[in-house]
């Protein structure tokens, strides 16, 4: 136990100290826009900006993020010289981030919409009524001042009879301020304040579905959500897929940069207390020394408790700040839950799948040969968008259950092989005298087999097992907030990469510890030479 | 009890029991002999349906064994099983391997289960094994357990498949003992096995088994002593033979020569013995006039360590062993040198010369 303790502790610092030592990697400086051209340029994933940017900048590299936290995290380590984003967005990252600053700023206005099915042409109408009417009152006026110029992260109240149904919108909590984010374990911003106006409006409760953004458009076009609201830039392409409403806002496209690599920052002498914290933390692991900040804050030359100090700090910011705990605690049920259920269904499933490929039946095994090796032979994440917006497309079905579904099939393939590996490990000659001695084939497998095969294949199956934990970490796709999801939530609001995500390494690797020990456990329980020792003579 | 009728069975274009026709009444013993790859297992397989016949009917206390309606279990739990690779259940200690049947197929108590498997247990001399795992066992303890085991289940009779064959020497008696004393309670048992003596001295009636057939039987004595037929003989005899068969003057010496090698070798016959043996073939050759059909065979008891040497030719009667045919008696002479005696008849029109080889 100490032993692991030390390793965990050790890979952090090293983490820790690798991130420190990253290096300028910007060649040239950022002037102008033009000096894009040959860098690497970061783009939301499904945005519209990728576009835009390969258009404008042949010659450069765009690298898709899947989230905003990713996107501004290439940036701040050098894997990204310049990101697009939106410029309400960034309006408050820059408050935040002292490092970062715009190489370009409001470049063009492009007009966003919520999107509906295409069959839905009613509501879409109604939202549009909705817009005009909101516009008409000031209301509108008074939400852009709000969220967009002043920066207030506080929804109003609003009163909704909820007594129409439910309206469910399709929404990216991690977009950002000040469209949406997790505020107190709650979804606020701009496009959240729209969307439960427009339910207050129908008179319909409003029910949030937090997705990625690349999933929005596919859940709208297959009625996953009635309506998707993610300050969703209104082109061509989607349009295709999914009907817009009128906009309901035109949105700024900025560029922006670490600021050391843009040229006019160049002799910008203010240096922040992070900076200095940044270049200490160079200096001490011998990258970039700065002796200059060493000797002017001789204070700080404590490494280890200024080690714990910005451990505490990250800990405040990423865990108690507007409760975050709860994101991490409700992601953590989240991931128990579906691995749980998973390994229920999936070992079940898989050890019906075991039996048809073992039966002597040609067409049963068939049937078990093409399952396995076409669940074996797509990527779990391909899976579980198949059935969720194929398989299940026009069923309203809790994600959550779809998630289940496709990990437990995916993970019913290996284990039928795993099973079957193991049933046919057992020595014929005992299923044979079983069944000399009266048993029927049933019970022999019930009484003789079964309890040798499982306890033979439980090694590798606890290792399956802890891989499935792992995997379900793909599961924000379709709008489950797991535990990777929260981290992500977390990291689009303190920008923090290193504390959420080594968090959550540490969370899963307790998780999948734990399950471990559960089946260790069970293979305890299940040996015969510790057995023995208690299954007493007059018992 | 157990009846037979034109029991076969066959694998695909394999047929390894032709016609078995028998009968086994309550409390008979009895043993199946036979050289291996000729049914004897697969017969004792059949008659508790481990393999399914191809055809023919088994009746077990006349109830017909192959009918739809047959609760073959049911009846499989008065027909213990051991077999030679004891398959003991593995993940369980030996009481346990006793009492799982008693306690599921026969609905006994787990405490009235236990106390009978102790009884079975220092019946076949193992009780302070009772909680031991069948990995802990040596082979002849295993094949004990496993006969304790068939006996909880309270059988009417028991099927041996070989139980001494996959135990070193040192332990096949300590299993036989236990088989033995079965016996003489007067259990109803068959018995594949190897050990011709204890065949002889246990049973009650013997079959010898070849060719997919009870190709004959009898009690001990009859089978062990005065076997009827050909091949039972041999078998009993423990003859190893080698048949070699020429048909033009022209015949192919080096290769006979290395096919009698060969054989010498397999049977651990000596050098000498088989060089002895290489002359007298080419002597005996040398003596031929008419190469139109010449049979050689050459018969080694195993038992009593006898090398018998046979030529049947085709032709007109002539004893070449009378001094006088041959031109010179150089031949004759290098041959009963070699041979402790001999003998010429004239039967169907061949020539046979018998001769005994001389040992080392």
């Amino acid at each position: 136990m100490p032993k692991k303790l030390l390793i965990v502790g050790i890979t952090i610092i090293l983490l820790i100290t690798l991130a420190g030592c990253r290096e300028n990697p910007a060649g040239s400086k950022l002037k102008t826009l033009d000096d894009l051209k040959d860098k690497r340029i970061g783009v939301l994933l499904g945005s519209i900006y990728d576009e835009y940017a390969n258009k404008t900048y042949p010659d450069a590299t765009v690298l898709q993020y899947k989230s905003q936290s990713d996107l501004i995290l290439a940036v701040k380590t050098g894997k990204a010289d310049a990101a697009f984003f939106n410029h309400e967005s960034s309006l408050e990252l820059m408050r935040k981030d002292q490092e970062l600053a715009y190489v370009g700023e409001n470049l063009y206005k492009v007009p966003v919409g919520t999107g509906f099915n295409q069959e839905n042409d009613e509501l879409r109408e109604e939202f549009n009524q909705f817009l005009q009417q909101l516009k008409a009152s000031g209301v509108y006026d008074d939400m852009v001042k709000r969220w967009i110029s002043n920066g207030i992260s506080d929804m109003p109240k609003i009163d909704n009879p909820k007594n129409n149904g439910r309206l469910v919108v399709g929404v990216v909590s991690d977009k950002g301020l000040p469209f949406a984010i997790v505020k107190n374990n709650r979804i606020v911003g701009f496009d959240i304040e729209l969307s439960e106006r427009f339910a207050a409006y129908l008179g319909k409760e409003l029910l949030l579905q937090d997705m990625e953004f690349a999933g929005l458009v596919a859940a709208a076009a297959s009625s996953k959500v009635d309506m998707i609201a993610s300050t969703i830039v209104i082109t061509e392409e989607r349009k295709r897929q999914v009907d817009f409403s009128d906009p309901y806002y035109e949105l700024g496209v900025s560029v922006f940069g670490l600021k050391k690599n843009i040229a006019r920052y160049e002799n910008d002498q203010a240096l922040t207390p992070e900076d200095l914290e940044n270049k200490r933390i160079r200096a001490l692991t011998g990258s970039a020394g700065d002796n200059a900040a060493m000797v002017k804050k001789p204070q700080l030359s404590s490494p280890l408790g200024d080690f714990f100090n910005s451990i505490k700090t990250s800990f405040y910011s990423n865990i108690i700040m507007e409760q975050r705990y709860l994101l991490i605690v409700d992601g953590l049920k989240v991931t128990v839950i579906i691995s749980l259920f998973s390994v229920v269904f999936g070992t079940l499933l898989g050890a019906l799948v075991c039996w048809l490929r073992m039966s002597k039946n040609w067409g049963l095994q068939a049937v078990a040969r093409v399952y396995i090796s076409i669940l074996r032979g797509i990527p779990v994440l391909v899976l579980l968008m198949l059935v969720f917006y194929v398989v299940f497309a026009s069923v309203n079905i809790n994600p959550v259950m779809v998630a289940v579904i496709a990990f437990g099939m995916n993970f019913a393939a290996y284990v039928a092989e795993m099973f079957r590996t193991s049933i046919e490990s057992i020595d014929k000659g005992q299923s044979e005298a079983g069944i000399a001695s009266g048993f029927t084939p049933w019970q022999c497998f019930g009484y003789i087999i079964m309890p040798q095969a499982v306890r033979r294949v439980l090694p590798i199956y606890k290792g399956e097992f802890i891989s499935l934990v792992k995997m379900t970490s793909v599961v924000g796709y379709i709008a489950v907030q797991d535990l990777t999801k929260a981290s992500d939530i977390i990291r689009s609001r303190t920008f923090d990469a290193f504390f959420p995500l080594v968090m959550v390494a540490l969370l899963y690797f307790v998780i999948s510890w734990l399950l471990a020990l559960v089946l260790d456990y069970i293979a305890f329980k299940t040996d015969p030479q510790i057995n023995r020792s208690k299954g007493g003579i007059g018992a | 009890m157990i009846k037979t009728e034109q029991l076969c069975k066959r694998y695909g274009s394999l047929t390894v029991l032709k016609d078995v026709s028998t009968e086994i009444s309550k409390g008979e013993i009895i043993s199946i002999i036979g050289p291996s790859g000729t049914g004897k297992s697969t017969f004792l397989r059949c008659l508790n349906l481990l393999e399914k016949p191809s055809g023919g009917s088994i009746y077990i206390n006349n109830v017909d064994l192959l009918a739809k309606d047959t609760d073959v279990p049911k009846i499989r739990q008065k027909m213990g099983m051991v077999f030679q690779s004891f398959n003991l259940y593995a993940h369980l200690s030996v009481l346990e391997n006793l009492t799982l049947g008693p306690v599921k197929l026969l609905g006994k108590s787990k405490a009235v289960a236990n106390q009978k498997a102790l009884e079975l247990l220092k019946l076949v001399g193992l009780a302070e094994k009772a909680l031991n795992l069948p990995d802990e066992l040596s082979g002849g303890q295993k094949q004990r357990v496993a006969i304790a085991r068939c006996l909880a289940m309270e059988p009417e009779v028991i099927l041996f498949d070989e139980p001494t064959s996959a135990l070193d020497p040192t332990m096949v008696s300590e299993v036989l003992a236990v088989i033995r004393r079965l016996a003489k309670a007067g259990m109803t048992m068959l018995v594949v096995t190897h050990e011709m003596e204890f065949a002889r001295n246990i049973s009650t009636r013997v079959f010898y088994m070849d060719e997919g057939i009870i190709y004959e039987e009898g009690s001990p004595e009859q089978i062990f002593k005065n076997p009827q037929r050909e091949k039972t003989r041999a078998f009993i005899n423990r003859v190893r033979s080698f048949n070699y068969h020429i048909d033009n003057p022209n015949y192919d010496l080096y290769a006979m020569n290395a096919e009698i090698e060969a054989f010498c070798e397999k049977h651990l016959l000596p050098p000498r013995v088989c060089d002895h043996i290489l002359l007298l073939v080419e002597e005996t050759l040398l003596l031929q006039t008419d190469f139109s059909d010449i049979s050689l065979n050459l018969a080694y008891f195993e038992k009593t360590g006898h090398l018998e040497f046979r030529c049947e030719a085709a032709g007109e009667p002539v004893n070449p062993l009378q001094e006088g045919v041959q031109s010179d008696d150089i031949g004759l002479k290098l041959i009963q040198s070699r041979i402790e005696d001999s003998q010429y008849r004239y039967e169907n029109h061949k020539n046979m010369l018998f001769f005994k080889v001389k040992g080392e």
